[in-house]
């Protein structure tokens, strides 16, 4: 026993370790960057949980009226409009609400919108009628809110890292939104053109509304836009609001009689613990401190997986490996052999070890780069797949060495143990940031590559460095990662659009020969998208996207994203999205 | 000696300008600021960031508007929250200092007790007990004992909670007092054993001093200026906080704001914090250096 607990000790004190070198490891840092609605929610009870489970050994916490929780550190913003993490679009959806939510039922439904949304003919007109509803402090929540909050988030001074999405509405000459309100509960909403993930963005932090007269008594300058919710009590028309933050260590959530379906709420408190420090929070959780963990250190995975308490959910999102198309690597070769190179490289890469090794929790393979889980906005979900994702690995030698060949002119020589020379010797330099996962997946991509006879030297940067030299093209193969915003395929391939910030790829940046010609192909396949009223054509159109890009070889998809929890056993109600988003509110709690 | 203190006093303010400046221009000189982000912002709102921060100003100009408000007792705005600086950093200190306090004091009292004990009884059972136990406080990190502190009280026992809304400081300093009380142990130990050798202890012995007199009087006082040495920067360290165990404790100190603030590239917080931890360290040794003076009269400052 006491062997056991100072081997424990020494595991996780080790993980500690590593964290204050600052490593957030892959997933958290992902996470770290994201938030958003989805089409689809997945509920706490059937998420993942088939097959034996054990009982968990943690010690039940028998406070019925409080749900205690841990989903990150010290959020930066409880202002929607401002929030870009994951863990806070969760502390937001819990205490401000917009048009319309998710129910635990998968579904879009209408939260301060009387009913669904009246759409004009040509999609661009949205009329939206508001329930009467009044904030926290007793006011009255209208139309008018909703004009001011929106032009609020979409005002480049606000720096809302969301404020882009309010792009898709039309503007007045005066540069305000074309949104207004025709009377007190009546919103009229003009889109610059058709959108069929409007309905989602609706529901998304960002368009919830902000009370104006607090807002602008905490920042008459506009100098600090979050002011007005930077402490404890700052009024919100959501299902909690917010009465103590004692900053760096918790936070106190209490149920918001003025909430528009306040009857339906039980729990009358949420309490937070503000750590990302998994020791902590894990034994928080085992000695009956928290009810809710939003992670587990992939060390304790192993040990508490098959626990009843234990649940998995999808998540959109891709890991991926990526190449630079504009990479030295790739001089002298043509479009087409720079893409059969980096092809190679793709086909013998062992994605169900990887997934198995690394990601640890039934991560599914990656066939293709945008997620199985997500809708393709025609009623369906993904389906397309560019190979057999299960089975890539060391049987693809022989077709990955012929590829290299033709990419290369270079011979490779069989060594007969499943190994094969070239010629003249390959390195490449794999970029990732610390962490043991990520560095644990450079490890397995560098060790399948070796089997070609490619030498992968592996570089391993800090977080802030690592994000600056992807960004500025400062790589020739790199980790990457991207979680969806909403569920829609544009948000994953909007990404490598010519001009997106996020172009990490560099995909019709100052093309050299050998990377993709007709980039500008890509970027107007996406613009018609953006604008195409047919959902099927639409769908059409993102699946060529997609093909484009899958053809490049330059963005290599291992496996798709997944959201690993712990609940105790007397909580349930507890419900998401699939794009991370918790929603505690209509959960209930027995005190055992 | 006032000539002494009017020199220190204009040498510190020099340091502290020195580490502003190297500060400064190495924080801009490591890549990625603090607006990088793995989904990166738009252009209208990294313009709108750089601008409301100043970033879009020379580094010169920035740096020299950054002294004249910090001369003017302003801190700064946080760039990553948009909250004052000031206000968390007092708070934080306060925090940090109240655990580092307690702790500090705790290894003083053990520490110089139990070095006594340990000289008095030297290669005696008592003796080789502290030996051992200071052996094993200075060779274990403190992640791993305040680690095991968490599973054996918190988890195992269940004395303390992990999380609570008001919650206790018993772990997190028992966590930060254990390598001072050692280190203090063996410092108090060994400079003892110095002190009671020396020719005046065997002088007062020969005068007939009672054994108490010799020992509190005479040995200890010289067997702690070492340990005055020791204190005064162990001191400025401790009350700044410690990441680790802040960390494991969920504690809203210092030592975590300092370090995140690196890795955010929150420039504000990391010139703030530096400046701030340069001013304790630089103030803690000079109280070092006059409490010398008082202990020992032999010291001479000119």
């Amino acid at each position: 026993m006491k062997k056991k607990l100072v081997a424990l000790a020494l595991a996780s004190a080790m993980a500690v370790g590593l964290g204050a070198c600052g490593n957030a490891g892959s997933i958290e840092q992902n996470g770290n960057a994201v938030s958003g609605s989805a089409a689809s929610t997945s509920t706490a009870d059937a998420a993942g949980n088939t097959g034996d489970k054990t009982p968990s050994t943690a010690k039940l916490n028998s406070d019925a009226t409080t749900l205690y929780i841990n989903l990150a550190s010290e959020p930066q913003h409880l202002d929607p409009a401002l929030n870009n993490t994951v863990d806070g679009a969760c502390l937001a959806v819990n205490s401000f609400v917009g048009l319309y939510t998710y129910d635990k039922d998968d579904k879009l439904t209408p939260a301060i919108a009387d009913g669904d949304p009246q759409i004009s003919d040509d999609g661009t007109q949205w009329t939206v009628k508001l329930k009467q509803t009044k904030w926290s402090d007793g006011t009255d929540l209208t139309a008018k809110d909703f004009v001011y909050s929106w032009n609020r988030a979409a005002d480049p001074n606000t720096a809302a890292d969301y404020g882009y999405l309010f792009d898709i509405i039309a503007k007045n000459d005066d540069g305000t939104l074309k949104v207004e309100a025709t009377d007190d509960y009546t919103l009229t909403i003009t889109l610059n053109n058709p959108c069929a993930y409007f309905d989602q963005l609706l529901a998304f932090p960002v368009f919830d509304p902000v009370p104006q007269a607090s807002v602008e008594a905490a920042d008459p300058d506009g100098s600090n836009p979050g002011n007005w919710a930077a402490e404890a009590g700052f009024v919100s028309n959501g299902a909690y609001t917010c009465t103590a933050w004692n900053h760096d260590a918790s936070m106190e959530y209490t149920k918001n009689p003025n909430f528009y379906d306040a009857d339906n709420v039980t729990i009358e408190k949420l309490n937070f613990m503000l750590s990302a420090d998994d020791t902590a929070t894990f034994a928080a959780y085992n000695s009956g401190d928290l009810d809710f963990i939003d992670n587990v250190s992939t060390d304790e995975v192993p040990n508490v997986k098959n626990f009843s308490d234990f649940y998995i959910a999808d998540m959109l999102g891709t890991v991926y490996t990526g190449f630079n198309v504009n990479a030295s690597l790739f001089d002298g070769m043509t479009e087409q052999q720079a893409s059969d190179f980096r092809k190679a490289c793709s086909l013998v890469i062992d994605r169900q070890y990887l997934a198995d090794t690394v990601g640890q929790t039934g991560q599914e393979p990656a066939g293709s780069y945008v997620p199985s889980a997500m809708s393709d906005g025609n009623g369906n979900t993904w389906s397309q797949t560019y190979y057999d994702a299960a089975t890539t690995g060391a049987d693809n030698l022989e077709e990955a060495v012929k590829l290299l060949e033709s990419a290369t002119g270079y011979t490779f020589t069989d060594n007969g143990d499943g190994t094969y020379t070239p010629s003249t010797p390959i390195s490449i330099e794999y970029l990732t940031n610390s962490g043991s996962t990520n560095e644990k997946a450079a490890q397995l991509i560098q060790d399948d590559l070796s089997k070609l006879g490619i030498e992968v030297t592996i570089k391993t940067e800090d977080w802030k460095v690592f994000i600056a030299d992807r960004q500025n093209g400062n790589y020739t193969m790199c980790r990457g990662g991207w979680v969806a915003d909403y569920d829609d395929p544009s948000n994953m391939l909007e990404v490598f659009q010519t001009n997106s910030g996020n172009n990490d790829m560099q995909f019709g940046k100052n093309p050299t020969s050998a990377a993709p010609q007709n980039w500008a192909d890509y970027d107007k396949l996406l613009e018609e998208a953006r604008t195409e009223v047919d959902t099927a054509k639409r769908t059409d159109e993102l699946v060529q996207a997609e093909k484009m890009l899958m053809d490049t070889n330059a963005v290599i998809p291992l496996y798709f994203y997944n959201d690993i929890y712990m609940m105790k056993s007397n909580v349930s109600g507890v419900y998401m999205t699939k794009t991370g988003n918790k929603y505690f509110m209509y959960a209930t709690k027995t005190a055992q | 000696m006032s000539k002494y203190m009017v020199k220190r006093v204009l040498l510190a303010i020099a340091s502290i300008i020195i580490v502003t400046l190297i500060t400064f221009f190495v924080m801009n000189l490591i890549p990625g600021g603090p607006f990088t982000a793995e989904k990166a912002p738009s252009q209208a709102v990294m313009d709108a960031l750089t601008k409301r921060y100043n970033l879009d100003k020379p580094l010169g100009e920035q740096y020299m508007l950054y002294m004249r408000n910090l001369l003017h007792g302003d801190w700064g705005i946080d760039m990553k929250n948009g909250r004052e600086i000031g206000p968390d950093l007092f708070s934080k200190f306060a925090v940090s200092a109240k655990l580092g306090g307690i702790a500090m004091i705790i290894a003083i009292v053990v520490g110089v007790i139990l070095g006594s004990i340990a000289a008095l009884k030297r290669n005696k059972v008592p003796d080789r007990i502290i030996i051992f136990f200071t052996t094993l406080g200075t060779a274990m990190p403190s992640f791993i004992l305040a680690t095991l502190l968490l599973l054996i009280f918190c988890v195992q026992l269940a004395i303390f909670p992990v999380f609570s809304s008001n919650p206790s400081l018993v772990l997190p300093v028992i966590s930060l007092a254990v390598y001072p009380t050692a280190y203090i142990t063996r410092l108090t130990k060994t400079s003892m054993l110095d002190a009671l050798s020396q020719d005046y202890i065997r002088t007062a012995r020969a005068k007939g001093v009672s054994r108490s007199k010799i020992i509190f009087v005479h040995a200890l006082k010289n067997g702690l200026i070492p340990v005055v040495t020791y204190l005064g920067p162990q001191i400025a360290y401790i009350i700044t906080g410690s990441m680790v165990v802040e960390t494991i404790f969920t504690v809203p100190g210092l030592g975590t704001y300092f370090v995140k603030a690196i890795t955010d590239r929150n420039y504000s917080v990391i010139m703030a914090t530096t400046i701030f931890l340069a001013v304790l360290m630089i103030v803690a040794n000079l109280i070092t250096d006059i409490v010398y003076k008082l202990i020992d009269p032999r010291i001479n400052f000119e």
